[in-house]
């Protein structure tokens, strides 16, 4: 069936009943065409490995892939590359290198040569001093869509860039959330029944 | 120069245009659509269910791009990575304000105009507004009453399909509606907790939306995926493309004409009467000219006075029809932006399926049944409940297995309470053109001059007070009041600038939304507005124009236009 055609059941209300899921699934072939990978423009060998590092510590491979195969590396090149202005590109690349300096001062190694267990060690302090800095009763009930990062933070840049990328990626976004973008169904209160969380 | 006749010239294809078109085909007129925009084919321009991952910027939006060509469009909430195509390129479409009154003029230029992105509200007025300005001694009067609208609110609603719950308010009509849809568990919490502590003063309901929830006049009901403002391939909210559109088009007497610019309007001053349009191809930058027997502007609010102050006569110097003086004067936009957000304890097994379109709604409750000191009027709140979710990620401690863990799980059970308020009337606020600078289509563009008044910021002082009170009536904790500052236009409910009015001296349009100077001229989007109530304003402006055409098509046939 073409597109076309299914537009033209859509219109008839004589086919309303049978419009079913399955159909309306039919209409997710909207698909926007996104260039293939390309190379990073932004992060050098050595950033790369360090974020794709870091990332797949704050989201890992548990049950379901983690950062890295959802390539969280490429979305964070991407928003280097496209999407901060200097100052913040500036901040997130010296807090990048700052990682290596911790590394070097507590094991005298840059952060990708020390085990899981070394690494762990580093982030939580990261992750302790920006509970510390985060400003009390920040939390905004309208949230923007883009906000510009706190001043300053890495970790928070990174951490948030981290989520973005996993989530909304094909990975995060079925394997992990379950989400569809068609639901199955709507119901305003249900209990939630299995692992897939009731979506 | 060109010129081809119409029995009907419609200016605009969006929510009151699509209404025009359709009523005064489906009444026989031949008529033209011109709409400034490009056309859209549902087919290909509809994104709705374009995955996330396929936008460059995972739904962050083109940050740089937008900055540069969309730095207003994109202030509105509406606008998103999926969407952004629907609103204007602020670069082609400049405009003015005071220095120290900023103004944010958000539009759409395309078939359908704003209704493929709007908020679908759907909300009848009553006479509590229709007297206020009587009654209070504002501005001027309504030359209509609810039980002239009444009937016509029942026909658009009967054609559009509104979903919702009757509450028996008489501040808040209710409709013929299709079945509501179903709230959340916080919001039900809190409308228990509000009709238990607030009985008899306060009420929430779902929001009454045109977006259908049963098969409607050949559309299908919605699949809740969430985001109308991208698109619906299957029409299930309404919008002049997925509705009044295709039937104005089924006549066959109809004919759309996207990129056409109107320029100004044709006055004979032999007839006095409006003759035709002028029109600017957005394409080759042509002048055309087309002549009509009848003139619909529909081309909201700031766009259809621009037209008219742009086509001022000898016996019009400034701005056709406006010899009362008010054209352009008197813009509203609701004031939006006091509430409150708290955690809604319970409920922590139990979950939200699909993605609902549309709120809750806390009608009116100020000055309804008692008077209310401190300000006139009223306001109305918007809002409702979610479960947090991974997006708050990054406030919370934590990262590896447990956090990833806890991010897959739903958060808590949040609920917001949104207030919209009415805006008087003030003839200090007004639009006027700004001769010394032109749009990419050579059209003189507007100074928009608007600010809000003492009873506007006295109504969003108390939004957020009123709001936690009720948050605290269903055992909220960690409530967090807010005020926004928005400058107006971003409500998205400018209105006002031709207004109605008995008297042709006081105003523009008579009570039939036909000019008091120029017989065979009607203005039926958000310009003719005499005042702006609290409620969502486009079930109205659809009302009015329905209205407006059959009132129209009935004076042709007595011969009087």
């Amino acid at each position: 069936m073409e597109r076309r055609d299914a537009l033209k059941l859509l219109a008839g209300a004589a086919m309303l009943p049978l419009l079913s899921r399955d159909t309306l699934a039919f209409f997710r072939e909207v698909h926007e065409q996104l260039p293939a990978t390309s190379a990073l423009k932004t992060l050098n060998p050595h950033q790369d490995v360090t974020i794709t590092t870091i990332a797949e510590l704050i989201i890992p491979q548990t049950n379901t892939p983690g950062a890295k195969a959802a390539r969280v590396n490429e979305f964070i090149d991407l928003i280097l590359t496209e999407w901060y202005d200097e100052k913040e590109r500036g901040r997130f690349l010296a807090g990048l290198a700052d990682v290596d300096s911790r590394s070097q001062t507590l094991f005298g190694k840059n952060f990708v040569e020390c085990p899981e267990k070394q690494q762990t060690e580093i982030l939580r302090e990261l992750d302790e001093e920006l509970t510390i800095s985060r400003p009390v009763g920040a939390f905004d009930s309208r949230p923007r869509r883009r906000t510009a990062p706190p001043e300053g933070n890495f970790f928070f840049m990174m951490k948030q860039l981290t989520l973005v990328g996993y989530y909304t990626s094909e990975i995060g976004f079925e394997q992990e959330l379950h989400e569809e973008i068609i639901p199955p169904r709507h119901a305003g209160c249900v209990p939630i029944e299995d692992e897939s969380n009731g979506r | 120069m060109a010129s081809q006749t119409y029995d009907a010239i419609v200016i605009g294809s969006g929510i009151t245009g699509g209404w025009a078109a359709k009523e005064l085909s489906e009444k026989g007129l031949r008529t033209l659509v011109l709409e400034a925009g490009r056309p859209i084919n549902p087919d290909t321009d509809y994104v709705e269910h374009v995955p996330v991952w396929e936008k460059r910027f995972r739904g962050m939006g083109d940050r740089w791009r937008e900055t540069e060509t969309q730095a207003v469009q994109q202030k509105c909430s509406a606008f998103d990575e999926w969407c952004g195509k629907f609103f204007v390129n602020d670069k082609e479409n400049p405009y003015t304000t005071d220095p120290d009154k900023p103004f944010l003029w958000i539009r759409g230029r395309q078939v359908g105009g704003r209704s493929i992105m709007w908020g679908r509200q759907s909300y009848r007025w009553s006479d509590l507004d229709f007297e206020a300005n009587q009654s209070e001694g504002i501005a001027t009067d309504w030359p209509i009453r609810y039980k002239d609208i009444a009937p016509w609110y029942e026909y658009v609603e009967d054609f559009i399909g509104v979903s919702g719950q009757p509450e028996g308010l008489p501040q808040l009509p209710d409709g013929k509606f299709l079945p509501p849809m179903e709230m959340m568990c916080a919001e039900l919490a809190v409308k228990d907790a509000i009709a238990t502590q607030f009985a008899g003063e306060r009420l929430m309901t779902i929001g009454r939306a045109a977006i259908l929830t049963r098969p409607h006049r050949g559309r299908a009901p919605c699949h809740y995926c969430g985001p109308c403002q991208r698109g619906c391939i299957t029409r299930s909210y309404f919008s002049s493309l997925n509705s009044t559109l295709p039937a104005a088009r089924a006549t066959g007497k109809v004919t759309v004409r996207p990129y056409s610019v109107a320029h100004s309007l044709i006055f004979d001053s032999k007839t006095q009467k409006a003759s035709g349009v002028r029109v600017i191809d957005g394409e080759t930058r042509q002048a055309l000219e087309f002549r009509g027997r009848i003139i619909f502007l529909c081309a909201s609010t700031l766009e259809s006075t621009r037209i008219l102050l742009n086509s001022a006569t000898p016996e019009f110097p400034n701005g056709l029809a406006n010899s009362s003086g008010e054209l352009g004067h008197n813009l509203m936009d609701h004031t939006m932006g006091g509430g409150a957000t708290g955690h809604i304890p319970g409920n922590e097994d139990r979950i939200t399926l699909g993605h609902r379109p549309n709120g809750i709604y806390v009608p009116r409750f100020r000055n309804v049944k008692t008077k209310d000191a401190r300000f006139v009027r009223g306001y109305g709140y918007q809002g409702g409940g979610w479960r947090q979710n991974w997006e708050h990620g990054a406030d919370l401690a934590g990262f590896g297995a447990d956090f990833k863990r806890r991010l897959s799980r739903p958060g808590p059970w949040m609920f917001t309470f949104y207030g919209f308020g009415e805006c008087l009337p003030n003839h200090n606020n007004y639009i006027e053109l700004d001769q010394a600078r032109v749009d990419a289509w050579g059209i003189p563009i507007l100074k928009i001059h608007c600010a809000w008044g003492d009873n506007e910021r006295l109504l969003l002082k108390d939004m957020p007070a009123a709001a936690a009170e009720m948050l605290a009536a269903a055992g909220a904790h960690d409530i967090e009041p807010f005020i926004e500052d928005n400058a107006p236009g971003l409500t998205i409910h400018e209105m006002g600038t031709a207004r109605m009015g008995r008297d042709p001296k006081t105003s523009v349009l008579n009570e039939h939304n036909q000019a008091h100077d120029v017989k065979n001229l009607f203005v039926t989007d958000g310009s003719c507005m005499a005042s702006s109530a609290c409620v969502n304003p486009s079930l109205t402006y659809m009302a009015l124009t329905a209205r407006a055409c059959d009132h129209a098509v009935g004076s042709m046939k007595r011969g009087e236009l």
